[in-house]
Order: structure tokens, then C-alpha cells, then sequence
């Protein structure tokens, strides 16, 4: 028996029967040598790459990398924030931070901030997730009313909260009823409760908008685990924690590193229930609360000193960003 | 290979950082001019000694703050009179929003070289814009600039330059005048004679008291945030506030800035001001048209906004002079003012352009809007009858009529603090409210707080 070899006969609808392929057009426009037969020569030129890439890198160095080096340097220097003559001063705006009273007690704040808000951020959303993820009949409804919040202008919020927690407020008043205060809580005028209520403002703020990014992470954790667990008798508390948990991880580690960035730039949430002064005294202030003051204010501003405070405030961000990975990874392990 | 990748990567950061040290700290700027105003090149004849010279033409930018929404046909019809007035003249017409980073984003356009060629700006901006060298010298640059002005609004409009010097950047437009606001039922439930209002602060401040006991925690005198207070009240007693220069706090050196302090906390403390108002940037209105606050805010725009929005309350409130105190009369307060960019391309028609729209017809045009309740500057426009002559007796009219009164003879003595520097005074006084520290202890370190900040302003 022979077997006869034939060429083979290009099928109508593959690549063999496309007239004009794009990759031969967009080689007739490139300069340089033509491209080997199967034209991937062409795709292994070193720049084109860079070429496709430049404008977003240009962007990202105008907006980007040229402003934080343009502040790092500011930071040795005693520049106003109106420009004009800037001298080198050395590390003085930092030797000046160490010894400055108000710049600690913003960075406490911040801090403060970041270890209470972050931790509520990361749990509150999953669990709020975990109960709007079933499909019951008007579920709708109340995932729409935990997004609303997200919606909402940080000034409306602000000014809502200031109504809530008044001293002849919607809660005091409440309380009161209850007969379970005798006098109204000063939320709005003890420095403590100002910084708290600020966080509870920035953890309903944000609820609903993570509540929404475990609800995706949700969608991807297997049925089944789920159902060959509660086969094997686990509850819901131990579905959660062993099947849950787990299976949000990537999420819970983007949702905490998100809100710790965020904790440690909270400015409207302080300056709406504290007003300009930063809670009585100043005593609220975080970094970037005592960044506008120091280093923005036209007339007296330093911005100098005031960019030796950010770059402080972008050190300890990604401190606290590697640090947080650097746990995750061993917990991993 | 890593270390060519290494050095690469190094070199790229030093090229990067050269850059920005060129474009971030020498201040740049454009323009064909041979002199230089902030960190923009401009041409000679907008700075230094000498009138400003030179042909009414060609296109100009005007902008006001958060005014084209209400009055977009009133100054359509002045830039249309003025263009028509100068042919050859264009007038663009823009308007900022006006919100809290107004004089933030406005610095940002002074160093950027694109400051509008006349521009509304509030005290503090113009100090700011003043310091750094980016508005004109009206007075020197038009030597009859202050001609119209009443002289008490023209003093106010003096800002200091970076050497300290005292020069007009501004031309005074509109102000809202300075009155006392009350709730006649609440004054007469506490044993205050609504029609004789105090002749002083500390006057006032006792009537605060007896509002407080008779309040009992159901109504009060008025807010807490000394942010309401801080500088007019100093400014009204005569308390110096900043040296001579501007450079040095020196409010601490007057006792009655420590009696001033003191008053506060035992009102505070005696209920005489919601506890929650401390740091509150809410002012009286809305307090008050609840009947919950005796005092209103100080200005007669107030007075119609209690008559629109609560009718019952307004038919409770009556109007009166504001504490005369050490002043001896009333204050101009700080008005709106109209400068005029030395970066301008094309000065002499910005200038006249500024004059133009202050002027006293003008003014008394914009000043007669029924949409607003607002004075003008100009003797002239304080002269007509509209504003000398009202004849009603309701809270509203009165109110009218008192500022008007006061205005022609008002004295000024305005601080023109900034923002920072205001802030740290009432930090402190916070303190003090609190029972957090002396008023004594709060003074002496509000005082150098402020100090610091102005010294490193330099």
C-alpha cells in the first residue's frame, strides 16, 4: 500500500486564506530591514516595545516621578510656596521635624488612623459581602443602599455626620431617650471622639466600594468547597474562616494595602467634623492636615519644610506597605 | 549586565533630578518683557516707579469669584459698555468656582504665569499675590486711583510687598457691611435691653452672659469657634495684632488679648455657646433661624436670609451698631477687591478695566441689584439716595440703613492675618475654652506659634 503525499490545500476562513495578513501592512509602514519570512523578526526589535510604551511612560514621568523628585529636592530647600529665590538647607526641615511637637502628634494620628481603620476595612466590606452575596429575592435593594455611601460627596457626608453626632444629634438624642446617657457625648468637641467619629465616617464611606470588590472575589471561590464542606458538617462560622477567608486572600492583602494608603491621607473626614483648626487645639491633625498648614499656607508656608513632611508621610506609607506584605507572605508560608 | 542596568537607571534618576531642580526651583515664566514680577518676565512699564502708560487695546481676561451664575447680565452689560467705550478692546470674562482652595489654586496661576489680567481676590489672597510681586501698584501706577474711594476703604486695600513696604495692589470694590443681629424675645427673656445695644465688647460679652443663665442649655448667645472672632474683635478694641512689619506676632503684649481669652472660657463654660460649636465652621445662621441662638451673624445679607427663610423669627429679630469700643467707630471690615496682574501683557487695559468696573457708576449699578445686599466703596455710590434714604422700618431696611450711615465715616484697622497664622490663634484659644490651659498659658503660646510661622515666611 502507497500513501500518496499530497500539499496540503489551505482551508477557506484560516489565517493561509486572508488576503493582505495585517502584520505585511504594518511592515510596508515601519522603516528599517523587511522582516524574515514569518515576519517575527519584525516583533523582536529591542524599541518597539519602548515605542508603544512612551506615552504613558512620558506621563507617568511628567505626573508622576517629576513631582515627587521635584519634592524630595524642595525638601532641601526653604522654597515658599509662591516660588521665587530657594536656598539649600541641608537637612534642617528634617532635624526641625524631629523636634517638632505638632508634626508627631499628626503622625501619631495618622498612624492612629491607619492600624484602627485598616484592619475594620479589610473585615467589615467581606462580611457585609458574604451576606449580600446570595441571591434572595430584593438583595438588590440592599446592596444599592451600602454602595450609596460611596456615591456621596465627601462634603455631604461630612456635613450628615456633623447633624448625626451634634450634641442635641440624631444619636445623642437617642441615647438619651434610651436612657442610656445622661448627657450628650461630645463627639464634636473632645479631640479622641472627633478622631474615632472621623474613622467611623471614613469605614461607612468606604464600605459599600470594597463590599463591591469582595463580591467579585466571591464569584470566584468554588461551590463546591463550599458544599462538600457543609457535607462533612462545617458550620457557616467554619466555612467562612477555612473556605472564605482563603479564598479572598488576594483581595483582603489589595484592600488592606488601598486603605492603609488611605488612612494615612485622610484630610475632608477631620477637616468636616473639626473644621479648619483640626479638632480643638489641632489636636486632630494628621500628616497631610499639618502638610496644608505648614507647607500651603500662601502667605506663611513653608514648602520647604512642608515637602520634608511629605516625603516623612511617603516614607511611612511604604513602610507600612512593605511591612504589611512582608507579614502576608510569611503567613503564606 | 546588572551593573550597566544599575548605572542606567541612575543616570536616568540624575537627568530626572536635574530637571526638576531647573523646572521646579527657578521659578520660570514667559513673556518678551525686559523686568520681571514674581517669577514671570514682564514688561518694564508694570513695575517699579513711574504712571503706566500706554494704549487702552486689545484683549484682556477678567475674573470674578463664583458671580456669572446670578449676575451674568449685569457684567456682560459693564464689559459690553467698557468695549464699547474703548473700540479696539476685548474683555474674556471667566469665573472661579470660589471654594476653600480658591487662593490655593490662584497662587498656582500667579507662578504659572497666567494669572488673569484683573482679578477679584479677598485679603488673604492679596496679601499673598502682593508679597510675591505678581499684582500692579494700582496707587503708584494711576496716582489718581484713590480718588473715588472712600479713604477708609482705600486704606484697607494696602498690602506689603517683600521688602514690607506698604503699597495699593487693590482697588476696593464691595463690602457687606458690619451689624449686630438679634432675637429681641431671647435678649428680654435674659434682662437685655434690645434697644440699647453695648458700647463695648466686653459689654457685649456680658450680655452674652445673661443670655447663657437665662438660657439655661434651651438657647444660647451665640457659636463657640473663636474663628468668628479672631482678629475683628481685636481689631475692633484696638489690640495690635502684628507688628509694624507684619513680621512678628505681638497681640500677647496687650492684656486685654488675655482678658479677651478669659471671657471666652467662662462663656463657654457658662453655656453661653453650644458645647459642639467649638471647632464648628458652621456660623449662627441656621441656629439662629431655629430660635435657638440669640446673636446672628454680623452682616445684613444675614438679616435678609432670616426673612426669607424663617419668617417668625424674623418678625423677633431688631438690628443694632455693632460695640463701637476703641475703634470710636464703626469698622470698614474687609471688602472685595479688584487687582490687576503686573504679569498682564497688556496692562494699561487691565487697569483701566479695573477702574472701570469700580467705578462709582458702576458700583452703585452693581451695589443696587436686588439679588444682593452688599455696599460700595465709593463716596459717591455711598451718596446716593438709594442707600442714604431708606425709609422703611423693618429689620432689613434698618439694617441697610445703619451700614450705609456708617460706612462714609468708617475707620478701618483690619488685620489681614493668614489663614495658617489665624488658625494657630484659635487653636489656642480652643485650649483655653476647653479649660485645657489658661487663658494666660494660651495667649503666650499662641503668640508663639504664630511667630513661628511668620518667621519662617521670612
Amino acid at each position: 500500500m502507497t500513501v500518496q503525499i499530497t500539499k496540503p490545500v489551505p482551508v477557506p476562513g484560516t489565517e493561509a486564506s486572508v488576503p493582505g495578513p495585517a502584520p505585511s501592512r504594518l511592515r510596508a509602514l515601519l522603516p528599517g530591514p523587511s522582516a524574515g519570512a514569518n515576519g517575527a523578526a519584525m516583533y523582536r526589535r529591542w524599541w518597539l516595545p519602548w515605542l508603544w510604551t512612551a506615552p504613558a511612560i512620558v506621563c507617568a514621568v511628567v505626573f508622576g516621578v517629576f513631582p515627587f523628585l521635584n519634592t524630595v529636592l524642595l525638601s532641601f530647600t526653604n522654597a515658599k510656596p509662591l516660588g521665587g529665590a530657594a536656598s539649600f538647607v541641608g537637612l534642617d526641615n528634617y532635624t526641625r521635624m524631629l523636634d517638632d511637637s505638632d508634626f508627631w502628634l499628626a503622625t501619631r494620628n495618622s498612624i492612629l488612623y491607619a492600624v484602627i481603620v485598616v484592619p475594620l476595612m479589610v473585615l467589615l466590606p467581606l462580611m457585609l459581602a458574604v451576606l449580600v452575596e446570595k441571591n434572595l429575592p430584593g438583595i438588590g435593594f440592599f446592596r444599592s443602599a451600602f454602595y450609596t455611601p460611596v456615591l456621596a460627596s465627601s462634603v455631604v457626608v461630612g456635613l450628615s455626620w456633623q447633624w448625626l453626632l451634634a450634641d442635641d444629634g440624631l444619636v445623642n438624642t437617642w441615647l438619651e431617650k434610651a436612657h442610656l446617657i445622661r448627657s450628650a457625648i461630645p463627639f464634636l468637641s473632645d479631640s479622641w471622639l472627633i478622631l474615632l467619629s472621623a474613622m467611623g465616617l471614613t469605614l461607612w464611606k468606604g464600605l459599600g466600594w470594597y463590599m463591591v470588590f469582595y463580591l467579585a472575589a466571591l464569584g470566584n471561590v468554588p461551590k463546591e468547597l463550599h458544599e462538600a464542606a457543609q457535607m462533612d458538617g462545617a458550620g457557616a462560622v467554619r466555612r467562612f474562616w477555612h473556605i472564605t477567608i482563603p479564598g479572598v486572600r488576594q483581595a483582603m492583602m489589595l484592600v488592606g494595602t488601598l486603605t492603609g494608603i488611605g488612612s494615612l491621607r485622610v484630610f475632608t473626614e477631620i477637616y468636616m467634623l473639626g473644621s479648619s483648626t483640626g479638632g480643638p487645639g489641632g489636636a486632630d491633625r494628621t500628616l497631610p492636615f499639618y502638610i496644608r498648614d505648614v507647607g500651603l499656607d500662601p502667605i506663611t508656608g513653608n514648602a520647604g519644610y512642608g515637602s520634608a513632611v511629605s516625603v516623612a508621610l511617603f516614607l511611612l506609607t511604604l513602610g507600612l506597605t512593605l511591612l504589611a506584605q512582608r507579614l502576608t507572605k510569611e503567613d503564606e508560608s | 549586565m546588572r551593573a550597566k542596568r544599575l548605572t542606567g537607571s541612575l543616570a536616568c534618576l540624575v537627568v530626572l533630578t536635574l530637571t526638576a531642580a531647573g523646572c521646579g526651583l527657578s521659578g520660570g515664566g514667559s513673556g518678551d518683557g525686559d523686568a520681571s514680577a514674581g517669577g514671570c518676565k514682564v514688561d518694564q512699564g508694570n513695575v517699579g516707579t513711574g504712571k503706566l502708560s500706554g494704549e487702552v487695546k486689545g484683549k484682556i481676561t477678567f475674573q470674578t469669584t463664583n458671580l456669572k451664575k446670578d449676575f451674568g447680565t449685569f457684567f456682560n452689560s459693564v464689559i459690553a459698555d467698557f468695549e464699547k467705550a474703548h473700540p479696539g478692546t476685548e474683555v474674556k470674562w471667566i469665573d472661579d468656582p470660589g471654594d476653600n482652595t480658591f487662593t490655593t489654586r490662584t497662587v498656582a496661576d500667579a507662578q504659572a504665569c497666567t494669572l488673569a489680567d484683573v482679578i477679584n481676590v479677598n485679603a488673604p489672597t492679596a496679601t499673598a499675590l502682593t508679597k510675591a510681586g505678581y499684582l500692579l501698584d494700582v496707587g503708584t501706577k494711576d496716582p489718581d486711583a484713590a480718588k473715588p474711594f472712600v479713604p477708609a476703604f482705600w486704606k484697607t486695600a494696602v498690602f506689603k510687598d517683600a521688602g514690607g513696604k506698604a503699597i495699593h495692589t487693590a482697588l476696593p470694590w464691595y463690602t457687606g457691611g458690619v451689624i449686630l443681629t438679634y432675637n429681641k424675645d431671647l435678649l428680654k427673656k435674659a434682662g437685655v435691653d434690645p434697644a440699647k445695644p453695648p458700647t463695648t465688647l466686653f459689654g457685649l460679652f456680658a450680655d452674652f452672659e445673661k443670655v447663657a443663665k437665662a438660657g439655661d442649655g434651651k438657647f444660647y448667645a451665640t457659636m463657640a469657634n473663636p474663628i468668628w472672632r479672631i482678629p475683628s474683635d481685636f481689631d475692633q478694641m484696638g489690640i495690635k495684632t502684628l507688628s509694624d512689619d507684619g513680621k512678628s506676632a505681638v497681640f500677647a503684649d496687650d492684656p486685654r488679648t488675655t482678658q479677651w481669652v478669659a471671657w471666652m472660657a467662662k462663656l463657654y463654660k457658662a453655656g453661653a455657646m453650644p458645647k459642639d460649636s467649638l471647632s464648628s465652621s458652621n456660623d449662627p445662621s441656621t441656629l439662629y433661624s431655629q430660635g435657638k441662638v440669640a446673636y446672628g451673624s454680623t452682616n445684613p445679607s444675614f438679616v435678609r436670609f432670616v426673612k426669607q427663610n424663617s419668617p417668625s423669627i424674623y418678625d423677633r429679630t431688631a438690628v443694632g451698631q455693632q460695640p463701637y469700643d476703641a475703634l470710636g467707630r464703626a469698622s470698614a471690615g474687609a471688602p472685595q477687591y479688584i487687582s490687576v496682574a503686573a504679569t498682564s501683557k497688556n496692562a494699561p487695559t487691565a487697569l483701566s478695566f479695573a477702574e472701570f468696573l469700580t467705578n462709582a457708576e458702576n458700583q452703585t449699578a452693581w451695589c443696587k441689584d436686588p439679588a444682593v445686599v452688599i455696599f460700595p466703596t465709593t463716596t459717591e455710590s455711598l451718596n446716593d439716595p438709594f442707600f442714604q434714604k431708606v425709609t422703611g422700618t423693618d429689620p432689613f431696611s434698618q439694617a441697610r440703613k445703619l451700614v450705609a450711615d456708617q460706612l462714609k465715616t468708617a475707620s478701618t484697622n483690619q488685620t489681614s492675618l493668614s489663614p495658617a497664622v489665624q488658625n494657630a490663634m484659635v487653636a489656642q484659644v480652643q485650649l483655653a475654652m476647653q479649660g485645657k490651659k489658661s487663658p494666660a498659658q494660651a495667649v503666650k503660646d499662641a503668640q508663639e506659634k504664630a511667630n513661628e510661622l511668620l518667621k519662617q515666611a521670612g
